[in-house]
């Protein structure tokens, strides 16, 4: 064999395990959501035979654009609040000493290795009405006691925040790292103000990480259904919880898998926007490595 | 230049807001109170009470069993997805690219929607083993991203050396790659394994009777409200195993970095 | 001649790169060979063709009669080393040399004598143990010499070996490579672009300029007659006149009009023919400046003009000197003591002479070869630009 055949041959060895193995479990599961939106459910909850325009139909619910809409404005409401926060966090972490820094990336880090079960446990137990944090804040009067914590909108907008801002803090942190501060240096020189230099010299040198972090937010809180089904109540259902719902309780799979073509379409498209927006500035996908 | 304090109390803020809701957990799971509102004296009574609990023992034994096992196919399917994403750079790199990267991004609640469909269509029973694929899957673009990472700063020619010494693949691969990527496939490998046993919504979608995990056990004690400070307890555990493990994990690394 | 090491009509690209066109050598056995040229002219990818890491388009590489070209790396009695030094950072400095021997099966003990001699070769005896992380950059490129001799290869390629190292340790790193392959007497095929380095070490080198060879001969033949204006160049600094045949003299002379000088003599060895266009390479050395007419001399041209730049290095003085159109530049050794004499200096009047036998009329000229050499302003205080192409 020729070298260059070799190297096809070892481009083919190392890759069709992952590829083959990608296509058939995520690949073809994805285009299989939009074709079973088509079929007729049977009986037994199972798909059945033939296809049909009626779930389609019945997408039209009168009840789903307000469930789409509060879906919609959680995850955005979710990702602003990671944004302000993370961004002074990865600022000061970038800052630190490099001791320092490795102690508070480990701190910063820790929660996102723990259950994530455990963590909307615990969020649960806090808001309780029967919990502390309600015991505290009623005892020095900031709250009646008649107030609810939890099972409404505000306590799910606080759990996503809770459960995704690590992921915020990470890229951002990654790409304040790499920025050159005397940069910040420089244009207080040049006379910007304190603020002025932070909005327009680090946040614009820092863009890559702010892309990443709201991809890496924004995405995965759109499809959130564990938290509004743990800390939220009836009336703050999210599109995760009704597909959920259709899928177990109702047992109407084609229903689901519309609701989740629906929200396949609504992921991807900021997605590629993102990507677009990278690609067109000749930079890389966003990477998660971070993460890690 | 004086600096400003808000990155410094937003950055302790968030510290704040990360722990109290864990160590109010764990506080309350050694508190006789049955809401934990306020504290009625110290009792090792939801210990008790959890270790008399088979079930959650057998989805123990369940997530373990799942976790071993995708953790094992991950590491080979992703090392060698890194490999080839890191060495060559086609069009079908590209394409394969995209499809590691974004499951990663995917909300979990789509890919385990689609698993199902997918599962339920091709005529598989729920189970374990379905548990086992869906897991492989996410895990796949996991591991390969931790050890593309590591690839970033390996020095190639090092296997051009080993082949110009004599070194045929095999040997290359044993004898030279396998003993320096260790560290990163161990990183990968931890990282799978953690995201395999902590899985709820995905194993959820695809489990089927009788192969109930630990989270998915830990979801229905949550749903049905019952036995919530059996929960605490079972919680604090689970916290304290994972930060053993982190910590371990961490004095590893430092200690092969030395 | 002794046909050890062939190219034959190899030619490699990459993509629309050109990385060898039609490249045909040959190497001689136990010769120490440079492949020098600026990066990407592709002295590189002939190594790795060689080595086996690329394989040709087409043409063939032979080595003692064989066709290696389609032989993968590890079927090769060829060694590399890299210019990251490659070394296994999971392995100790004993086992990194004793990684070769132990893939072919040596026996035991025979590698442990080997590994021994090796190291000692090396003088790396006490650091036997020590992972390479540990070693100094010059340690690192000894083991890797070490790593690849103790496989005994019938050649031995290093890649830019001499890169990574400073200044000082590169000098003491040449000697000893000098001294190592005077010791083990196999074939070195040594990949540079630095002339410093190729001039020192080589019996012979071929200079590469956009995968083309552009020249091969001995150090000396290569600074004092090179046929192309990339050669003259690239190897040390020179001047080039564009001139025409007027008149062929007896001998092997001819006597030419460059343009604005009175009438130049030249010595020219391939056949020419009145009317002639000719691309002439002096090298500023060969130059002689004085401020009165020197006396006429058969062969000698003189011409007449203005200093325009001094340099004061020291060892020598550079000039360029104004004579119409043309900016010549003359390096002036100080062969006597400076402050007695009342120097040259800046837009004095000057005669500059020459010999015919030091002009050299070039096969190939192009016009952008020109920027490969310093220009005045920004060599100050750069001696080694000049000092490192003293033949």
């Amino acid at each position: 064999m020729t070298p260059a055949r070799r190297a096809r041959w070892t481009e083919a060895l190392v890759t069709t395990p992952s590829l083959a193995w990608l296509l058939v479990f995520f690949v073809v599961p994805t285009v299989i959501i939009f074709a079973i939106t088509f079929k007729p459910v049977d009986l037994y909850g199972g798909i059945g035979k033939g296809w049909t325009l009626d779930t389609l139909k019945s997408l039209f619910n009168p009840n789903y654009p307000a469930i789409v809409w509060r879906t919609v404005w959680l995850s955005l409401a979710t990702t602003a609040v990671c944004l302000i926060l993370a961004v002074p966090c990865g600022y000061y972490v970038a800052r630190s000493s490099d001791r320092w820094r490795q102690m508070l990336l480990l701190l910063i880090i820790l929660p996102f290795w723990t259950s994530f079960l455990v963590r909307v446990f615990a969020w649960k137990v806090l808001l309780h009405p029967e919990g502390p944090l309600k015991h505290a804040l009623a005892a020095v009067g900031l709250i009646g006691p008649d107030t609810l914590l939890l099972y409404n909108e505000k306590a799910i907008l606080l759990v996503m925040v809770y459960t995704f801002l690590p992921f915020a803090i990470l890229p951002i942190y990654a790409a304040a790292e790499k920025f050159d501060f005397r940069l910040l240096e420089a244009a207080r020189d040049l006379g910007a103000r304190p603020l002025r230099a932070f909005w327009s010299v680090f946040v614009p040198g820092i863009r890559r990480g702010l892309l990443t972090a709201v991809l890496v937010v924004f995405i995965p809180a759109l499809g959130s259904y564990v938290i509004p089904d743990i800390v939220g109540g009836p009336n703050s259902e999210m599109i995760g919880n009704k597909i959920a719902q259709r899928t177990f309780s109702d047992r109407n799979l084609p229903h689901a898998s519309g609701l989740s073509a629906f929200l396949t379409l609504g992921v991807l498209l900021p997605l590629l926007l993102v990507l677009a927006l990278q690609r067109k500035k000749g930079e890389e996908a966003p990477s998660m490595q971070e993460v890690s | 230049m004086k600096r400003s304090v808000i990155p410094l109390l937003t950055t302790l803020f968030v510290l704040v807001f990360f722990y109290l809701p864990i160590v109010v957990l764990v506080v309350n799971s050694f508190n006789a109170s049955r809401f934990g509102g306020t504290w009625e004296g110290s009792t090792l009574e939801w210990y008790r009470m959890l270790f008399r609990e088979t079930s959650v023992w057998r989805a123990l034994r369940n997530t373990l069993i799942i976790a071993v096992g995708a953790t094992f196919a991950s590491v080979v399917l992703g090392t060698t997805a890194a490999f080839a994403l890191h060495r060559y750079h086609t069009r079908l790199q590209r394409l394969h690219y995209t499809l590691i990267y974004t499951p990663l991004v995917v909300p979990e609640i789509l890919m385990g929607m689609s698993l199902l469909l997918f599962f339920v269509a091709a005529g598989f029973e729920l189970g374990l083993f379905t548990i086992f694929l869906a897991h492989t899957t996410f895990c796949i673009s996991y591991v390969a991203m931790v050890v593309l990472a590591r690839l970033q700063d390996f020095d190639f020619s090092i296997i051009e050396a080993a082949q110009d010494l004599g070194a045929g693949w095999w040997t290359t691969a044993w004898r030279v790659l396998l003993p320096l990527l260790a560290p990163g496939l161990a990183a990968g490998g931890l990282l799978a394994f953690t995201l395999s046993i902590d899985d709820f919504v995905i194993t959820f979608f695809v489990s089927g009777p009788g192969s109930t995990t630990l989270p998915v056990r830990i979801y229905s004690m949550i749903k049905h409200s019952k036995n919530m400070p059996m929960i605490n307890a079972l919680s604090a555990i689970l916290l304290v195993v994972t930060f053993a493990a982190v910590w371990g994990s961490q004095r590893l690394t430092k200690e092969s970095h030395a | 001649m002794d046909d050890f090491l062939v190219f034959e009509n190899v030619s490699k690209s990459f993509g629309k790169v050109r990385a060898a066109a039609d490249v045909s050598l040959t190497i001689r056995r136990g010769e120490f060979f440079s492949l020098l040229g600026p990066s990407g002219c592709g002295k590189t990818t002939l190594l790795r063709i060689l080595a086996g890491f690329e394989s040709p388009d087409s043409g063939r590489v032979l080595l003692n009669g064989r066709d290696i070209t389609q032989l993968a790396p590890n079927e090769r009695k060829v060694n590399t080393i890299f210019q990251s030094y490659a070394l296994f950072p999971h392995l100790t400095v004993a086992q990194n040399i004793a990684f070769g021997p132990q893939i072919a099966g040596w026996p035991r003990a025979q590698i442990r004598e080997e590994v021994d001699k090796m190291l000692h070769l090396v003088q790396l005896t006490d650091q036997a143990h020590k992972r390479p992380d540990l070693l100094s950059g010059g340690q690192k490129q000894r083991v890797a010499i070490a790593r690849a001799l103790i496989n005994k290869p019938q050649v031995l390629l290093l890649d830019e070996p001499l890169a990574a190292l400073d200044l000082k340790l590169r000098q003491r790193m040449l000697i000893e490579l000098d001294l190592i392959h005077d010791e083990v007497g196999i074939t070195f095929v040594y990949v540079t672009h630095d002339q410093g380095e190729a001039m020192s070490l080589s019996d012979r080198i071929a200079v590469m300029d956009k995968g083309r060879i552009e020249q091969i001969g001995t150090p000396a033949q290569i600074y004092e007659a090179p046929r192309t204006s990339f050669v003259a160049a690239f190897i040390g600094d020179t001047n080039f006149f564009e001139g025409q045949v007027v008149e062929l003299l007896g001998g092997d002379y001819s006597r030419l009009t460059v343009e604005g000088f009175p009438s130049v003599e030249c010595f020219n060895d391939n056949k020419l023919n009145v009317g002639d266009l000719v691309y002439l390479s002096i090298r500023p050395e060969k130059f002689r400046i004085s401020r009165e007419r020197p006396e006429p001399a058969p062969h000698v041209n003189a011409v007449q003009g203005r200093v325009a730049d001094v340099i004061y290095l020291g060892s020598l003085t550079k000039y360029w000197v104004r004579v119409q159109d043309y900016r010549i530049a003359v390096w002036r050794p100080a062969s006597r003591f400076l402050l007695d004499e009342n120097p040259i200096t800046w837009n004095d009047e000057v005669w500059i002479s020459w010999h015919g036998d030091d002009s050299f009329m070039l096969e190939r000229y192009s016009e952008s070869d020109e920027k490969l050499m310093e220009a005045p302003p920004e060599q100050v205080g750069d001696p080694n630009g000049h000092g490192a192409a003293k033949p």
